[in-house]
Formats: C-alpha cells, sequence, structure tokens
C-alpha cells in the first residue's frame, strides 16, 4: 500500500514538474484603472484627453512573441444614450514595444508587442482620447476596458 | 507515521500544489468614464439690424438692409430634450421721448426647426426649437412695419438672443 502511494505521488510529481516547465511568465498591471474625459467644449477641444495611466508589464520567458492587446467590453454609455466607443484612441510610449491606437468592442486592439524576455518590468505610458463632438448627449458614459498581456 | 508514510505524504501534498501551467493570458480592467455636460454655441452673421427709411405707400413692411441674418447653434443636451432659441428685445425702439413698439418688428425664417414670429420686448419669442444635441442653421428675415403714424427719427434697441439645452 505504502509502495503505492510513493509511486503515485512521485507520478504526480513528475506531472507537475513537466507542467511546471519554464513557459511564459506573464504579469500586467494597469495604474489607476479609473480614466476620466472631463466636458470640454468641442469648440475648444476637439479632442479630449484623459490623464496617462501607466501599464506595466513583465514577461519571463526564454523565446518567442508575447503581446498587449485591449478590448473595450461595449460603446460608453449613459442611459439609453451611447457613445461609439472606436472614439476613444490612445497614444502610448515608448514605442515600441507600445503603440497607438483606436478602440474596438469587437476586436482587441494591440497596445504593446515583442518578443523575448521583457525583465525587468516595462512601463508603458497611455493617455486615452475622446473624440468630442456636439452630437454627444449630455450625461455620464462609462464602460469598462479589459487589457490582456498573453504569450502564446 | 513511518518515514516512508510521510514522504509519501509530502510528495502528495507538494503535487498538489504544484503551480499551474502557463498562463494563456494575463488580463487586467480599467474603467472609461466620460462627462458631456449640456453645452450650447450661437453664432449670428452680424450684430447690426438697419431699417431704411423707405414711403409706407410703397413699402409697408422694410426689410432689414443685409438680406437675413444667418444663425448658427450648437448645443449638447440631455437626450430627448428640447434645444431653444429665443430672441428678446431689451424695449421698445426709441428715439428720444419716441417710442415705436418692438411688435412691429417681425420675421420670417428658413431652416429646419425655425419659425417666424414677432419681436417682444416683454416676452422671449421663440426663434428655433430642435430636440437634443447637434448643430442647427438657419435664417431670419427681420421686417420693420412702416406706418404713417410712426414720429421721425432714428430708433434704436437691442435684442438678446438665447440658446437653452437642458
Amino acid at each position: 500500500m505504502i509502495r503505492v502511494l510513493i509511486l503515485g505521488a512521485a507520478l504526480c510529481l513528475v506531472a507537475s514538474m513537466a507542467a511546471a516547465q519554464p513557459g511564459p511568465r506573464l504579469e500586467l498591471s494597469v495604474s489607476p484603472t479609473s480614466i476620466s474625459f472631463a466636458s470640454a467644449s468641442p469648440d475648444v477641444q476637439p479632442v479630449v484627453s484623459a490623464a496617462p495611466i501607466v501599464v506595466s508589464i513583465r514577461i519571463r520567458q526564454s523565446t518567442g512573441p508575447w503581446s498587449l492587446t485591449v478590448l473595450a467590453n461595449g460603446d460608453l454609455i449613459a442611459g439609453a444614450s451611447t457613445v461609439d466607443i472606436t472614439n476613444v484612441s490612445w497614444t502610448a510610449t515608448p514605442a515600441p514595444p507600445f503603440q497607438t491606437g483606436v478602440l474596438s468592442k469587437t476586436v482587441a486592439q494591440r497596445m504593446a508587442s515583442g518578443s523575448g524576455n521583457v525583465n525587468p518590468a516595462t512601463n508603458g505610458s497611455v493617455t486615452f482620447r475622446l473624440a468630442n463632438s456636439w452630437n454627444y448627449s449630455a450625461g455620464v458614459y462609462t464602460q469598462t476596458v479589459t487589457f490582456t498581456l498573453s504569450a502564446p | 507515521m513511518t518515514a516512508r508514510r510521510r514522504l509519501a505524504f509530502v510528495l502528495l501534498a507538494w503535487s498538489a500544489a504544484a503551480p499551474a501551467a502557463r498562463a494563456a493570458g494575463q488580463p487586467a480592467t480599467a474603467t472609461l468614464s466620460a462627462t458631456i455636460s449640456p453645452q450650447a454655441s450661437l453664432t449670428l452673421s452680424t450684430a447690426t439690424l438697419v431699417f431704411p427709411d423707405a414711403d409706407p405707400d410703397v413699402l409697408n413692411q422694410i426689410p432689414s438692409a443685409g438680406g437675413p441674418v444667418t444663425v448658427s447653434a450648437k448645443a449638447r443636451a440631455t437626450a430627448g430634450q428640447a434645444v431653444v432659441l429665443t430672441v428678446l428685445a431689451s424695449g421698445d425702439l426709441r428715439s428720444g421721448l419716441d417710442v415705436i413698439p418692438a411688435s412691429n418688428v417681425t420675421w420670417t425664417a428658413s431652416g429646419a426647426g425655425f419659425v417666424a414670429g414677432t419681436l417682444s420686448a416683454t416676452v422671449p419669442a421663440q426663434v428655433a426649437t430642435w430636440t437634443g444635441s447637434g448643430l442647427h442653421a438657419g435664417s431670419q428675415q427681420y421686417f420693420f412695419r412702416n406706418l404713417w403714424t410712426h414720429p421721425t427719427g432714428t430708433y434704436t434697441t437691442t435684442v438678446v438672443y438665447t440658446l437653452s439645452a437642458p
């Protein structure tokens, strides 16, 4: 009985060690997690910029590509009113690995990419921008966005 | 517990607590918020309206010189709410002690949402109304009612346009 237990444990250990072989170790943080656009006249500010946020990425892997994407969970919403999320874009530095882009609610958009190791962590400064318009209905609009750091 | 049993227990516990396989994707979320406040902006093609002198028998409604006043209105309002453009005379037309009531000034209008009206010194007259946010343009052609009974003189008054977006 004891031998069976030891054999089983050993097999589990081997299996777990195999699973723990050096794969990508991914760390992602966003700060702050609240991104606000202040109200402004479209004649004065055709584009409204939010305060920059810091996106920190750390990737520990031997080789292979990696990417950071961002996907909106929908349009900006205020009650029954909406503002198409494609009116929100961003600029990001340093470039590379970070890049500019336009938010989408259907297709995750690449915000940064590269290959190999990113260790220690790299901080990107990301500034989201809202295209201002007289056609927007008054209201306080919100939406969440999801950042995903991946290494296949 | 024997040494072998302890070893088996430790191995089982360790293997059960081993870290998961590589992560396919590491997520993080943030919240976007945008404040869109009600705002209005109004532009008139001219700040002066002049009605030239004319024989009342020949011209009983004198159009303002220079043609229609073009109006450009921009407004951001709460969805479904009315955006209203009004005009109010600060007083009747005056020339010294002589007075001609502001109601002798009328206008015709063109453009979506614009309406014809009569000037008043007491109640704002509606020039245009729309629903919701957007940019709007139209024009007003002002007329002065020409009468033999008007005392001679050069009459003036000021009119104030107000564009409101709730």
